[in-house]
């Protein structure tokens, strides 16, 4: 490829080799803020041209800090076991848009088959459970000794 | 013996026999905590100077957060109104100028003055009441003859020669990098208000007894609200939220009588926003310092009250850069934010002059007035200050509201070229004038 200069024709096309990561806040955060696991090797620039080139996501304002991760977890060998370092980023929305991080795990309505199956079993697990026991009278005591 | 009673004795006698069961004050405990605060409250409230009583209320430094009346945050305006327990109402005060026929020339001799319900100098060039639009750029009214009391065209022309003098006419070298505001719009600001504040003396008493300070300091240190301190040895207890204005105006004018009431203490014009989150998520920082509550000279000053404070938007909050970043919609809350932030500081350290505080609560409105510009573009706000209790305990018993009246910024003039301003607006530089005009009825 030729030398590039400034005002010169753009004939390689580079990839980011980033990739972030959508989380949900430990703390609550304002609507319009989306909190963001990003590479190390980002700037806040960089967070902004990809969410705006390639999600079309109009961004505001851009922070960033990096998270520390600990270095106190020991294994069998008494070597410490650092947790990775993190670059988290937050987002802030432009044009009013906000974002909620979406609940990814919600209770599954179940139907009534299911529903009367679950039952059944609960039902069946507890008279196993009080033939395992001994009996009630006699306080928990076992009934390996005695009359 | 011990069944009769020996007739005329007063039963309780004149002090109790025991004293008083109160709890402790040294305890680990919330009663003790509330018993210690209350000393603490007494001790200010018997604190004999307004010295003292600011000494006293500052002197415990813990972490606060550091409001910047000048910020680039998104949407601070809302925020901080939601920290000051202020209203937001677009436009200004409300004149009620009666409609005053221009022919009765000597029969009322005040002056007009902005948001009070007096009538405009008769025969006045200016148009009386709010409902003209002062667009018309001299009102053909001067039908008495008298000297018309406000020659718009010798106002129009020294600020024309201002903004002339200083871009146009001076040689200036090429301003450093962001240093635009103070190479062309700081010098001008300054000449003008200090020109337009003595040639409209004659006819405001109250500016001819008037302070003008340039770069002055306004401070002021509040509490509002409770949190949970996260980390640390304090971890657990629950805290109130500290916050703390340092403020530099451009410039700003005190005043030894304060400025009149625009609507009674009491009143109720909207809402103020409620924001859950945490202040740091705005992004707001913390740290400890001097608690000080300044207003621009020591309490000793006879110009204790304020008047008019005049704001110069830095280089990094330009029109250019936010339109660049496609962030149009923030440009107007830069200046609403400047001014709630910086008018509420001035005002509520006003009254703490005066001896008001959270626990004494204000009982007359604190008014005063702001303008907020880029050296082009001017916002006009006039604030007042109902209530200075804003901890946890005492808002909860104060229903009362600060109130702000701000405009949208509108240019002064289009574009200077060749010795000529071109597109003068006259309407702000009415309000302009309208602002300095104010002043209370008695004189």
């Amino acid at each position: 490829y030729p030398l590039f200069q400034r005002g010169g024709p753009q004939l390689r096309i580079f990839r980011p080799n980033f990739f972030m990561l959508a989380v949900r806040p430990g703390v609550p955060q304002p609507e319009d803020t989306v909190q963001f696991r990003v590479s190390m090797e980002m700037t806040k620039l960089d967070i902004r041209n990809y969410l705006e080139r390639i999600y079309n996501v109009p961004v505001a304002a851009v922070r960033t800090r990096i998270q520390y991760g600990a270095n106190n977890k020991r294994n069998h060998r008494n070597q410490r076991v650092k947790k990775p370092d993190y670059k988290v980023a937050y987002v802030q929305l432009g044009q009013g848009q906000t974002f909620q991080f979406p609940n990814l795990f919600p209770e599954k309505e179940q139907d009534a088959e299911t529903r009367s199956f679950d039952d059944f079993k609960d039902k069946f697990m507890e008279k196993e459970k009080q033939k395992q026991e001994g009996d009630p009278r006699r306080g928990g005591v076992p009934d390996w000794f005695g009359l | 013996w011990f069944s009769e009673m020996v007739p005329g004795t007063p039963s309780p006698p004149a002090s109790p026999l025991y004293p008083p069961v109160v709890a402790s004050i040294t305890a680990k405990s919330k009663a003790a905590k509330s018993r210690r605060l209350q000393r603490f409250n007494q001790r200010v409230h018997a604190a004999a100077t307004v010295e003292e009583k600011l000494r006293l209320y500052g002197k415990l430094q813990r972490p606060k957060y550091m409001v910047y009346p000048q910020t680039f945050a998104l949407n601070a305006d809302r925020w901080y109104r939601s920290f000051t327990k202020t209203v937001l109402v677009p436009g200004m005060p409300p004149r009620a100028a009666p409609a005053k026929p221009p022919a009765a020339a000597g029969a009322t001799p005040e002056i007009g003055r902005a948001p009070e319900p007096g009538a405009e100098a008769p025969g006045a060039a200016e148009a009386p009441g709010a409902a003209d639009s002062p667009g018309a750029a001299k009102n053909p009214e001067p039908a008495a003859g008298a000297a018309p009391y406000l020659d718009v065209g010798e106002l129009r022309s020294l600020a024309c020669d201002a903004l002339l003098q200083e871009s146009f006419y001076q040689n200036k070298k090429r301003p450093f990098l962001y240093r635009d505001q103070d190479h062309t719009p700081g010098p001008f600001l300054t000449q003008l208000v200090s020109t337009l504040a003595a040639s409209l003396s004659g006819r405001n008493p109250l500016l001819a007894a008037s302070c003008l300070d340039l770069n002055p300091q306004v401070n002021y240190y509040w509490r509002h609200g409770t949190e949970v301190v996260v980390h640390g040895h304090r971890k657990g207890r629950v805290d109130p939220v500290r916050f703390q204005i340092d403020d530099n105006p451009h410039l700003q004018i005190r005043v030894p009588k304060q400025l009149p009431e625009v609507v009674p203490l009491e009143s109720d014009l909207g809402d103020v926003p409620v924001i859950d989150h945490k202040p740091s998520k705005l992004p707001l920082f913390k740290k400890q310092y001097e608690n000080k509550v300044f207003i621009g000279s020591k309490v000793a000053d006879p110009c204790c009250y304020g008047h008019t404070q005049f704001h110069l938007l830095p280089d990094r909050l330009k029109r250019e850069r936010f339109i660049r970043e496609r962030l149009e919609d923030q440009i107007e809350v830069v200046y609403r934010s400047n001014g709630i932030a910086s008018l509420f500081a001035w005002t509520a350290a006003q009254a703490m002059y005066q001896g008001f505080w959270s626990e004494a609560d204000v009982t007359r409105p604190f008014v005063s007035q702001a303008v907020v510009t880029d050296g082009k573009y001017f916002a006009f706000f006039c604030y007042q200050l109902n209530t200075l209790a804003l901890t946890e305990e005492t808002i909860k018993n104060s229903p009362r509201k600060n109130i702000c009246w701000g405009t949208d910024s509108k240019p002064l003039y289009d574009v200077v070229e060749d010795g000529n301003v071109k597109g003068f607006n006259d309407e702000v530089l009415l309000q302009l004038v309208r602002f300095l005009l104010n002043r209370p009825k008695e004189l």
